[in-house]
């Protein structure tokens, strides 16, 4: 049976702030995407570019500071084939975000084989080691949790902020949410519509890599073939739940992340196919009975004529 | 005289439609050659290993319409779901249900004549696909949850439980791996060619591609499917119930999928095996794409990529070639297909390369 003392509700909290990680970071990806009129479905895959990219790089270089860098450009190459075909070919932006998802599905495990000549899952690299200080260990209770994170968590509370901030506070981003609002009207005052939507995907590809990234040099320090296992998926319901807010996909996120840190648990208890199923089931009763009344932004997926 | 028209008008687009996926599968093979060379095998050696082994033996042509045949399944599902406009990325979960299915009552049903348990195998196989894709057509109408996450979400979990009661309740006794019980004689599938998982398989799937294809083209419910995938608001003015109509195909399409998954138990493994899919599900997809979403389309699209599919799994014995390249290609032919402009835009700049040649030659020639 399982003990309930503190020792077991801080491993369970501290699991949850590294399981809500990747999804915040792709699921704020998201909501740029989205603010800015281009649906996001291709989160998943610019996820699993990161993070293997992000493990080349670093095995590459030998640094995962590198290796990072490697995980976000390479997710914004992934969504600029989501861009391009979305924006300037007008593609519906499910089928070129889906051309992304399978894209990074089929090149990842075929990349493993040409560079490392492995399958499934490439060589060990040098990871990020947690940020435990001493003056932080000693606070009671949030010490040991907070310390059992790494630097990228505290990268990825900041870019939250950061995010709404540009968001809601600053005028690129207010002209940001016009353009995903209403291209037509955005055109007619003479905002380039397509600069916009380009810079809205290209940061949801940025933020995703980081949030695979994260999955691979962030945790395991290696990468294993199709890691993300979905989590790109979720972040674009996180995203529709948060209201494609930063802080609603900070919220979704460690909602997700507790079922997702619940499974660890629970695995010694009942099979774990059964466990593993959870994050699942629960994004699939989100999606039916949770988001009524949220709506995308209305002019999403529509285009303007030059 | 404009039914001339009319007629010649819907014949330039098939045409067109080829040409489209024709240069589609063109250019992702030449992309493709690329990661060969990168391998260190030449790009044109191995296509030529690739594409003659399917013509140069029989075994080598019968390996590659099994390979095709579970993609016909999952090709003709995502052909017909996308002709009302709605994306089944759920014919991998779809699959495993109907296979689970199948195995089920092709090993605990028994003492029943080959001629009613195959059939029966199949529809129960039919209904388990069509039921999960139906439930997701229904949340998809009445809450307008997204299909493409709900199904994707559903493979991960169909997946996850067969793989459960494969290795849990199912399991034979002494089993290593995760599968089912061995399903009875009657209910394996005739094989074609012997020695080969060539099977009848085949031929159900043409029948499939035949009859979705005379449903579309030549019944009432097939207008009415077209109607509302062309355009939701008129077909809803013109009084047809849009609602039942999504529901009914998506349904439809969940459970031929689910026959594909059927015919990989009954035809090929003769039990339920956990991660039995290579990615058939998603294939379909692409192949789709390449028959231009026609049903019949798909059993020649989904034949040129199971040539590519047997001649790499073949090739990937004794090279270095990994089969997940043809996963690769695959991509690319959705993405070149969905963006038939680029496609254009690329053959107009082959088009002026080789055209200014032709100029260079003749003011050479004016020259000398």
């Amino acid at each position: 049976m399982i003990d309930f003392d503190t020792g077991l509700v801080i491993s369970i909290l501290a699991s949850t702030l590294r399981r809500t990680v990747p999804l915040l970071l792709a699921a704020t990806g998201g909501a740029f995407s989205m603010r800015s009129g281009v649906i996001d479905l291709g989160l998943e895959g610019m996820m699993l570019a990161g993070s293997f990219f992000s493990v080349m790089g670093a095995w590459m270089t030998g640094s995962p500071w590198m290796g990072l860098l490697f995980g976000v450009v390479f997710g914004i190459v992934f969504s600029m084939l989501h861009a391009v075909m979305h924006i300037n070919y007008k593609v519906n932006g499910s089928i070129s975000g889906m051309a992304v998802n399978l894209l990074a599905a089929a090149m990842t495990p075929l990349l493993l084989t040409i560079v490392y000549g492995l399958s499934g899952k490439s060589e060990i690299v040098t990871s990020f080691s947690n940020f435990d200080p001493d003056w932080l260990m000693g606070i009671p209770f949030l010490g040991p949790i907070l310390g059992s994170q790494n630097v990228i968590f505290f990268i990825a509370m900041a870019l939250v902020i950061i995010s709404w901030i540009f968001m809601f506070k600053t005028t690129l981003g207010l002209r940001m949410r016009m353009v995903g609002e209403n291209p037509h009207a955005a055109s007619a005052v003479g905002l380039n519509v397509k600069a916009y939507k380009y810079f809205g995907v290209a940061m949801s590809g940025a933020l995703a890599g980081l949030g695979g990234a994260y999955l691979s040099l962030g945790q395991m320090g290696m990468f294993v073939k199709d890691m993300t296992a979905g989590r790109g998926y979720i972040a674009v319901v996180i995203n529709a739940f948060g209201r494609y807010n930063p802080f609603g996909a900070l919220a979704g996120s460690a909602f997700f992340g507790f079922f997702d840190a619940l499974q660890t648990i629970f695995q010694s208890v009942f099979p774990s196919q059964l466990v593993m199923m959870t994050p699942y089931v629960v994004t699939i009763l989100v999606i039916v009975f949770g988001l009524k009344g949220g709506r995308s932004p209305a002019g999403t997926g529509k285009h303007v004529e030059e | 005289m404009r039914l001339d028209n009319l007629k010649s008008s819907k014949y330039s687009n098939m045409r067109s439609s080829v040409v489209n996926s024709f240069f589609a599968l063109v250019f992702s093979l030449v992309l493709g050659a690329v990661f060969i060379w990168v391998t260190g095998y030449s790009p044109f050696e191995t296509y030529k290993a690739i594409f003659g082994l399917s013509f140069s033996t029989i075994k080598g042509f019968a390996l590659t319409l099994s390979q095709a045949t579970p993609l016909m399944f999952t090709g003709i599902a995502f052909a017909l779901a996308y002709k009302v406009k709605m994306i089944n990325t759920g014919a991998e979960g779809q699959l495993y249900a109907g296979a689970m299915a199948a195995a089920l009552v092709g090993a605990y049903v028994t003492n029943l004549p080959g001629i009613v348990h195959i059939p029966l195998a199949l529809l129960v196989a039919f209904i388990a696909g069509g039921i999960i894709a139906g439930l997701v057509a229904i949340a998809r109408v009445y809450t307008g949850a997204s299909e493409i996450i709900l199904t994707l979400m559903l493979n991960n979990v169909i997946i996850l439980f067969t793989s459960y009661l494969a290795n849990g309740p199912l399991k034979p006794e002494g089993s290593g791996v995760g599968q089912t019980e061995r399903i009875a004689d009657s209910a394996r599938l005739m094989r074609l060619v012997p020695q080969t998982q060539l099977t009848i398989a085949l031929l159900i799937v043409i029948a499939v591609a035949i009859i979705i294809q005379f449903m579309l083209d030549r019944t009432v419910f097939g207008y009415e499917l077209k109607v509302t995938g062309n355009n939701r608001r008129a077909a809803e003015v013109a009084g047809i119930n849009v609602s039942k109509i999504s529901i009914l195909t998506f349904a439809l399409s969940g459970a031929i999928a689910g026959m594909g998954g059927a015919a990989m138990v009954l035809g090929v493994n003769y039990r339920f095996i956990e991660g039995f899919s290579s990615g058939y599900g998603f294939a379909g997809i692409s192949i789709a794409a390449l028959a231009a979403y026609s049903p019949f389309g798909v059993i020649p699209a989904a034949f040129l990529i199971g040539i590519l599919r047997a001649g790499t799994i073949t090739l990937s014995r004794t090279t270095s070639i990994p089969i997940e390249f043809v996963d690769v290609i695959q991509v690319l032919v959705i993405i070149f297909v969905a963006a038939p402009t680029m496609i254009r835009q690329i053959l107009n700049i082959f088009k002026r390369i080789t055209g200014k040649k032709k100029k260079n030659e003749i003011a050479g020639g004016e020259v000398q």
